[in-house]
């Protein structure tokens, strides 16, 4: 632990975040995550470890955020993803930073938009599936009116930011306390 | 710049592809916000360090040979990497180049091999988003080579990191490190960069290196890890984290925005405190520590409760200071201490909360828009801190009941008749008035007790127990009104229907402030103007009567939070399930925290030491609210928008409360005179008249001619004030204007955005159309070079490569307006900034491809010998306007900083998607040419002569412009 700044700058992270993190990490897998971290060891924690972790364990949308940290897309995150996935989501992060991993996270089918079919899943996920099928049909038409732009029926990353900015607690709310 | 994205643009690979290439404009179109086209496989090589890299035996022979054009198929093939030190010649053009070939091509299996372009030789990683990036635009154009996209791909990333790089270099050093913070990039690329401009800057400032300019770094980087190392500090050390956390992972933002509320206050009380007992209590303890309290008054136990007896004679109040002058080591006069310390307390105060509010305004309130709630509630309103199984259950329930009862209420709003509207509008005023006159009642009650109150209290010192108990009447019918009257208030609820939940919320705000400001109304015209004239040593009594309001409203925040909602809770277990569990009313209790805040205020003249009360009570009651949170409560069942509650708040305890405050404090050192018998001021006409008094003296001291002139000439005289009002109004009006505009340009390039939208969508039919009606289309792409076109073909192929050209144009158009938009809209100038250049110089690749299509199609008319000289003639011609053209642009280029010149260019890039469908007949080419050649006399001259026309007028000519483009379009369709 005690060459941090080999690993990061110190312009990047404070130390005390850092080693905090390093800790809750650790945590996860004691026999696989070393406590040195001096030759930058090559070793990633799977999805399933990540998602367990109490500040994700409830999450509806757990398994998109790991994702969208990890480098391969699958869910397998390195300390430095680790990292960035909970500076990402301090209360430090600008709101841009947190718009483009929010809309990652939303954009279920990687396809670069928010279509209907991924707002269909982030409803079922937020409501359990008790909804009717007509019922999320409409709760989605209604939404992509309200926050498409250019009329192309889907939400690309400018109207999502758009929406983003008029939406002031999205600040407050994208956000993990770790 | 413009060398280098010619540079760029001499790649074979930006022309492999004609589906390509518009692929490039719309993936590019996002090319500094979108999080996918980030990728940028250059950088996934590099470990933490290469130059010292094991394996890999740098060639330094191979330093400078790069050539200065085609570094990029250059970088593709070598592998070798390049030591920073041997960089020949930093000052050429391709210096860059090689630097980013030495950091970031280095295989890390040492690959030496000249088959890079093949996915299989990089990492597995890479090669996985590689391909996605490659699949996701097959799937776009699925008629295309991937071979083509996949090189497409990866020259796009270079040169994006090319570009970055390259901006950041030009940045100081805070707005960098703030720029690569907000990159959205993973940890290793954002540090692979940092490394790079680093290298960048070091090898600039190799040559002037002295052994200084080392030791002021190291001396800069000291300081710097001792501010971080201080912050981590503060961080371990930040009260309350842990129960912050429980509470936001229990019961959401919402909830937690009144604990924050409450340890925000509890800060400023400290910090009052902190003032008022260093400045005036602690010199008066120093020089005389024993209080002079008459010998027949002992301490009885009530005093805690009432602040009367004993502690009246304590510091504790106006009356314990003396108005002497101390003299110690140096003097120190009392009157001064006290009068200056509460002044500048107050005004501290009041810019504090003047530019919290401010500061929360803008984030929370600029564009907020009340229409978009569904987006918002499905993809905003989820709370990612909440990590109770519990609480996450049900705030799902809870969004589904709302999801369900606005999708009902969109049904029955149709409904509603003209009678009902009535109805509705009836029951409205009906409750307004009550509650109005409710709360007028209950200052009139408070007024008449207080006078009941004040024919039985005498002006003794030894008051008997009951007579000390009676004083705490008044507290209590206070705080009762203030607990009870607002339940009542929230009774109305149930009968007027409000549409939306947020007008619900500000109408019992509203209400409860009402209350309120009648109550502390009521109660500082009693003091002013009663007890003032009354008692001896009234400003002592007013702080007593302060005290007690402030201790007994602690007693009932308590009975409150206890029968309120323990007992709520045990009815709605227990007795009657349906009430349910009480919800947290975060309202009605941050009013009561702005309430109790207010008298501390107002009694921080009467009592300084009222704010260490203040403490003790914010403090409890913290844990108080916590446990009662935690125990008997469950989270609000509506979602409301927090952030905007917050600001309301804290603009409430500005507005109606602290000024109030300040008047109250402000009138009574202004106007009353002070008591003759205690206090600091005993003798004075009237508190500010301190300030004479110093100044008087100060005549006798030489050397401060100034300070008296100041006095005389600024503080005394109207003049001042009234030229610094009108000064203030005209910048304020300024900035209105400002502000009115600025909303006018916003809802201009929205209705862009929208029409961009649509043309976009419209071509890429007509495109998509177009390719599928042309089966043959796809190998024809492949023998592009070869010049072996069917005529037959010609025609089709050269309305494709209008479209093309047209489409690349506007989307490049679009791209950067949407950037400009963006930057104004959200005030975030920096990735804007980055993007803009960018923005640019993709509209002048744009437009140069369009022209090298044209060029290949006038190749093909070489065929026909009957297309005679007069073709060959026009071309030439056109070669040479182009020519001219583009100098121009090398010449408009650097004053980039001018919306103005950007909008020209981009509107000489939609005039080359004009020139490329001129080709369907040469007569029309040559009206088209001699066109251009006006417009641009037109246009050239307009930076010069006219250096800042309004950007709205700018943008209508290139809409003009794209316009006249698309009818040519049409035409020759």
């Amino acid at each position: 632990m005690g060459n941090k700044q080999t690993i990061f700058t110190d312009e990047q992270l404070d130390a005390y975040q850092v080693r905090l993190l390093h800790g809750r990490y650790h945590e996860l897998a004691p026999h696989l995550v070393p406590m040195d971290y001096t030759n930058d060891p090559d070793c990633k924690l799977p999805l399933a470890l990540i998602v367990n972790m109490p500040e994700l364990k409830e999450n509806p949308f757990r398994n998109r955020i790991v994702e969208a940290f990890s480098e391969d897309g699958a869910g397998n995150l390195s300390f430095n993803e680790f990292v960035d996935m909970f500076s990402v989501l301090s209360e430090m992060a600008p709101r841009e930073l947190k718009a483009i991993y929010a809309f990652k996270i939303y954009d279920f089918n990687v396809d670069n938009y928010l279509c209907k079919e991924d707002l269909e899943k982030t409803l079922n996920k937020l409501t359990k599936e008790e909804l009717t099928p007509e019922e999320v049909e409409l709760v989605c038409e209604k939404t992509i009116e309200e926050a498409d732009l250019d009329g192309d029926n889907k939400l690309s990353f400018t109207d999502f930011e758009n929406m983003i900015s008029r939406a002031p607690d999205f600040l407050s709310t994208f956000h993990i306390r770790i | 710049m413009t060398s280098y994205s010619n540079d760029g643009f001499f790649n074979p690979a930006y022309h492999d592809s004609e589906t390509l290439e518009i692929d490039r404009r719309s993936s590019s179109k996002n090319q500094h916000i979108n999080p996918y086209t980030r990728e940028d496989p250059a950088w996934r090589f590099d470990g933490a360090d290469t130059h010292h890299s094991p394996v890999c035996q740098p060639s330094s022979a191979d330093a400078g040979r790069v050539a200065l054009g085609g570094w990029q198929e250059e970088s593709w093939r070598r592998r070798d990497s390049i030591p920073m030190g041997v960089i020949s010649n930093p000052g050429s053009p391709s210096w860059q180049h090689e630097l980013t070939h030495s950091t970031s091509q280095i295989n890390p299996q040492c690959d030496q091999s000249p088959s890079v372009r093949r996915p299989s030789s990089v990492s597995g990683n890479m090669t996985m988003r590689l391909t996605g990036i490659t699949m996701n635009r097959m799937n776009m154009f699925p008629n295309t080579d991937p071979a083509f996209i996949e090189d497409a791909v990866r020259n796009e990333m270079e040169k994006e990191e090319q570009d970055l790089i390259k901006e950041l270099v030009t940045l100081s050093r805070r707005d960098r490190i703030r720029t690569i913070r907000e990159l959205p990039m993973c940890f290793e690329e954002k540090k692979h960069i940092r490394s790079q401009v680093l290298a960048f800057k070091t090898s600039k400032q190799s040559h002037n290196c002295t052994c200084f300019a080392d030791y002021f770094e190291n001396v800069t980087l000291c300081f710097r890890r001792c501010g971080y190392s201080i912050r981590s500090a503060r961080q371990t050390l930040e009260l309350w984290h842990g129960i912050m956390k429980e509470i936001s992972g229990k019961f959401g933002t919402s909830v937690l925005s009144y604990f924050v509320f409450l340890k925000w206050l509890l800060m400023f009380n400290i910090f009052s405190f902190l003032v008022n007992f260093g400045f005036i209590t602690i010199p008066l303890l120093v020089y005389d520590p024993s209080p002079n309290i008459p010998p027949n008054v002992s301490f009885r136990g009530l005093e805690i409760l009432t602040g009367a007896g004993y502690i009246s004679y304590t510091v504790m109040y106006y009356g314990g200071y003396s108005n002497e002058t101390f003299v110690g080591l140096a003097k120190y006069d009392m009157q001064l201490a006290y009068f200056f310390t509460i002044a500048i307390y107050m005004v501290l105060c009041g810019i504090a909360l003047i530019f919290s509010m401010a500061r929360s305004f803008m984030k929370n309130f600029v564009l907020v828009n009340p229409a978009s709630d569904k987006a918002w509630q499905l993809l905003c309103s989820w709370d990612f801190s909440i990590t109770n199984e519990r609480a996450v259950r049900q705030r799902k329930n809870n969004l589904r009941v709302q999801l369900k009862e606005s999708l009902s209420e969109q049904a029955q709003r149709e409904l509603l008749t003209l009678s009902e509207k009535l109805k509705q509008f009836g029951v409205y005023l009906g409750s307004w008035l009550l509650s109005t006159s409710l709360a007028v009642g209950c200052g009139a009650s408070i007024y008449y007790l207080c006078q009941y109150e004040q024919e039985q209290a005498t002006d003794a010192a030894n008051w008997t127990l009951l007579q000390e108990a009676q004083t705490l009447l008044v507290p209590f019918v206070v705080s009762l009104m203030n607990l009870v009257v607002p339940l009542f208030y929230s009774l109305f609820n149930k009968f007027e229907h409000y549409s939306s939940q947020r007008r619900q919320i500000y109408a019992l705000v509203v209400r409860n402030i009402f209350l309120k400001l009648f109550i502390l109304g009521v109660l500082c015209y009693y003091w002013m103007n009663v007890v003032a004239y009354r008692f001896t040593c009234w400003e002592s009594m007013v702080g007593q009567a302060l005290y007690r309001l402030v201790i007994v409203d602690f007693l009932f925040l308590m009975l409150g939070s206890f029968f309120g909602e323990f007992l709520s809770n045990l009815i709605g277990t227990r007795l009657l399930p349906h009430v349910g569990i009480p919800e947290f009313d975060v309202a009605r209790n941050v009013l009561e925290l702005i309430y109790a805040q207010t008298l501390a205020w107002i009694g921080i003249y009467f009592s300084p030491l009222l704010p260490a009360i203040q403490i003790l009570k914010f403090f409890i009651l913290f844990y108080l609210k916590k446990v009662s949170l935690t125990h008997n409560c469950q989270p609000p069942r509506r979602i409301g928008r927090a952030a905007q509650m917050q600001t309301i708040f804290i603009a409430v305890l500005f507005f109606p409360f602290f000024v109030g405050a300040l008047s109250m404090v402000a009138y009574v050192s202004w106007r009353l005179t002070p008591s003759e018998q205690c206090g600091p001021f005993r003798g004075l006409n009237s508190t500010f008249s301190v300030v004479g008094v110093w100044m008087h003296n100060l005549h006798e001291i030489p050397g401060s001619q100034w300070v008296i002139w100041i006095y005389e000439h600024i503080i005394e005289s109207e003049l001042f004030y009234f030229l610094i009002a009108l000064i203030v109004q005209a910048i304020t009006y300024t900035f209105w204007q400002i502000s009115q505009g600025r909303k006018a340009l916003i809802a201009l390039l929205r209705q862009q955005i929208v029409n961009v939208g649509k043309d976009k969508s419209f071509l890429i039919d007509k495109l998509q159309t177009l390719q599928n009606s042309d089966p043959n289309k796809k190998s024809k792409e492949k023998d592009q070079k070869m010049h072996t076109k069917q005529c037959s073909d010609e025609q089709s192929s050269g309305s494709q490569s209008n479209s093309n050209a047209m489409v690349q144009a506007l989307l490049a158009r679009q791209q950067f307006e949407e950037e400009d938009e963006r930057r104004s809209a959200d005030g975030v100038p920096v990735p804007a900034d980055i993007s803009t250049p960018s923005a640019l110089m993709q509209a002048m690749l744009a437009r140069q491809r369009a022209e090298a299509w044209d060029e290949h199609l006038y190749q093909m008319p070489d065929n026909y010998p009957s297309s005679s000289s007069t073709l060959v003639q026009a071309m030439q011609a056109r070669q040479r306007a182009e020519s001219q053209e583009r100098a121009e642009y090398i010449r408009t280029a650097p004053f980039s900083e001018n919306p103005v010149n950007r909008f020209s260019a981009v509107s000489q890039t939609d005039r080359s998607g004009d020139l490329s469908s001129s080709v369907s007949s040469v007569k029309m080419q040559v009206r088209e040419k001699s066109a251009e050649e006006e417009d641009r006399f037109q246009w050239v001259p307009s930076p010069s002569q006219n250096p800042a026309p309004p950007g709205s007028s700018a943008l209508i000519q290139a809409m003009l412009a794209r316009q006249q483009a698309q009818n040519e379009f049409d035409d020759g369709y």
